[in-house]
């Protein structure tokens, strides 16, 4: 008994309900999980030696296999299954859940759709369905027959767990159309997997913030005059202003020495709180206007004076 | 039962705010550290013992003092107070005088003034500066 338990959360091991037009009201279906398999009142099949070798390519090509079988009106999804030909079902999966609505099945209850089509060797003689129909294996395609036909010394058998196949679709009522399992599984590692990244990112924001804290403790015990922050604001202030006058002064005296060349002779230099003021002898005119060009390149002010003479001045 | 009737839905949001819980805790951390006044006072200290290094540096008055000796001696007028130094450089010859001038400008002083002066092809160079 609590083996049976065991193996009943294995899908192979859940009821198997035939799905068939002419069946009765299911009733105690809400809390059982089960697997249904449909009657060829619910799909149409092509058995085909195509050359293609994996599912992926039989499933693109599974609609052209179709073509003028099926009606246009509804929407249909295609089952494909690789055995000596391929075995390709078409299927809307509206008319299927609508059927079973109306016949009481819960539908979250459904774990996998099977087609009577799949499991033709088990099929070794007529399956009832009601009281007129049955379902038999003719010529290795299941068909639905009226009764009266039967051979009446065939036996009908009863549909088990034991025809269930390999493979089967997986019957998921809400996802099967807006959000199919596939999508969904991947749609949420993708999130989780931000989530983490996210995670980790912001975990590295805070110990970055724990180590800036450590420093700043190690700096202020290092300088305690620093630890006042109008203290810190004032010396910044201090030394950024002789920073930058001071940076501006040298970068003015070099920017004189580039413009210098043969024929020029400095005369003064005066560097004072303000400004960097040069005056320069040149040899000829020429020479003061090639020279004056060159400052006013460098961002330089000049002014011509006589005897050659040119003043070069640099604001601070 | 209904649960298993949206599961895909469920595992959805889950993983929709599992993402968003766990951006948002990101972009908190994010702007914690962005607005964290301890980013500015770690720069500032930073900044400040940076300057300090290059402007008032203790070992700076030795390469201060090195100043003095560029030139022939007799060339130079040093005095120096405290952290105060009036210098004039006399009779620089242009070599001297780009010498002088290329030191200076690599001291980490504050220069208060420098004057230099062309006299008869030789330079006169003054300068005040502190540290």
């Amino acid at each position: 008994m609590e083996k049976q338990n065991i193996l009943n959360f294995m899908e192979k091991n859940k009821e198997l309900l035939l799905i068939h037009t002419d069946m009765q009201n299911v009733e105690g279906t809400k809390t059982k999980r089960m697997n249904i398999m449909l009657t060829p009142q619910f799909y149409t099949l092509r058995r085909e030696a195509v050359p293609v070798k994996y599912i992926y390519q039989a499933k693109k090509i599974a609609p052209s296999m179709f073509d003028g079988l099926l009606d246009d009106t509804l929407n249909y999804q295609y089952y494909v299954e690789k055995g000596e030909r391929w075995l390709f079902i078409a299927y809307d999966i509206e008319k299927i859940k609508s059927f079973l609505v109306e016949k009481g099945i819960a539908l979250e209850n459904i774990v996998k759709i099977y087609f009577a089509d799949q499991s033709l060797s088990h099929f070794v003689s007529p399956v009832l369905l009601g009281t007129e129909q049955a379902l038999v294996n003719l010529n290795g395609i299941m068909t639905v027959v009226p009764q009266k036909i039967l051979d009446t010394q065939s036996s009908p058998i009863e549909i088990t767990s034991q025809f269930i196949p390999k493979k089967g679709e997986t019957f998921n009522l809400a996802s099967n159309v807006s959000m199919p399992n596939n999508e969904t599984y991947i749609l949420a590692a993708i999130f989780i997997l931000f989530a983490a990244m996210y995670t980790v990112e912001g975990s590295r924001y805070d110990m970055q913030d724990n180590k800036e804290s450590e420093k700043i403790a190690e700096l202020f015990e290092a300088h305690p005059s620093l630890s006042s922050a109008y203290t810190r604001k004032n010396i910044l202030e201090k030394y950024n202003r002789l920073d930058k006058k001071e940076r501006q002064k040298r970068k003015i005296v070099k920017k004189l020495s580039h413009i210098i060349f043969k024929g020029v002779t400095l005369q003064t230099l005066t560097i004072s709180d303000h400004s960097v003021q040069s005056t320069f002898k040149c040899k000829d005119q020429n020479i003061v206007n090639k020279l004056s060009s060159l400052a006013s390149k460098e961002k330089l002010i000049s002014q011509k004076g006589s005897n050659n003479l040119l003043s070069i001045e640099g604001k601070l | 039962m209904q649960f298993k009737l949206y599961k895909n839905e469920i595992i959805m949001v889950l993983a929709i705010c599992v993402l968003l819980g766990a951006f948002f805790y990101k972009q908190k951390a994010q702007n914690a550290q962005k607005d964290d006044a301890s980013i500015v006072i770690l720069q500032e200290t930073k900044k400040i013992i940076a300057l300090k290094k290059v402007w008032a540096d203790k070992s700076s008055i030795s390469k201060i003092k090195n100043l003095k000796n560029i030139v022939s001696s007799s060339k130079v007028k040093w005095n120096k107070k405290s952290k105060k130094l009036s210098v004039s450089f006399l009779d620089l010859s242009n070599k001297e005088f780009n010498k002088v001038m290329t030191k200076i400008m690599n001291l980490p002083i504050e220069i208060i003034s420098l004057e230099a002066k062309e006299v008869d092809s030789k330079y006169k160079v003054e300068m005040k500066c502190k540290w």
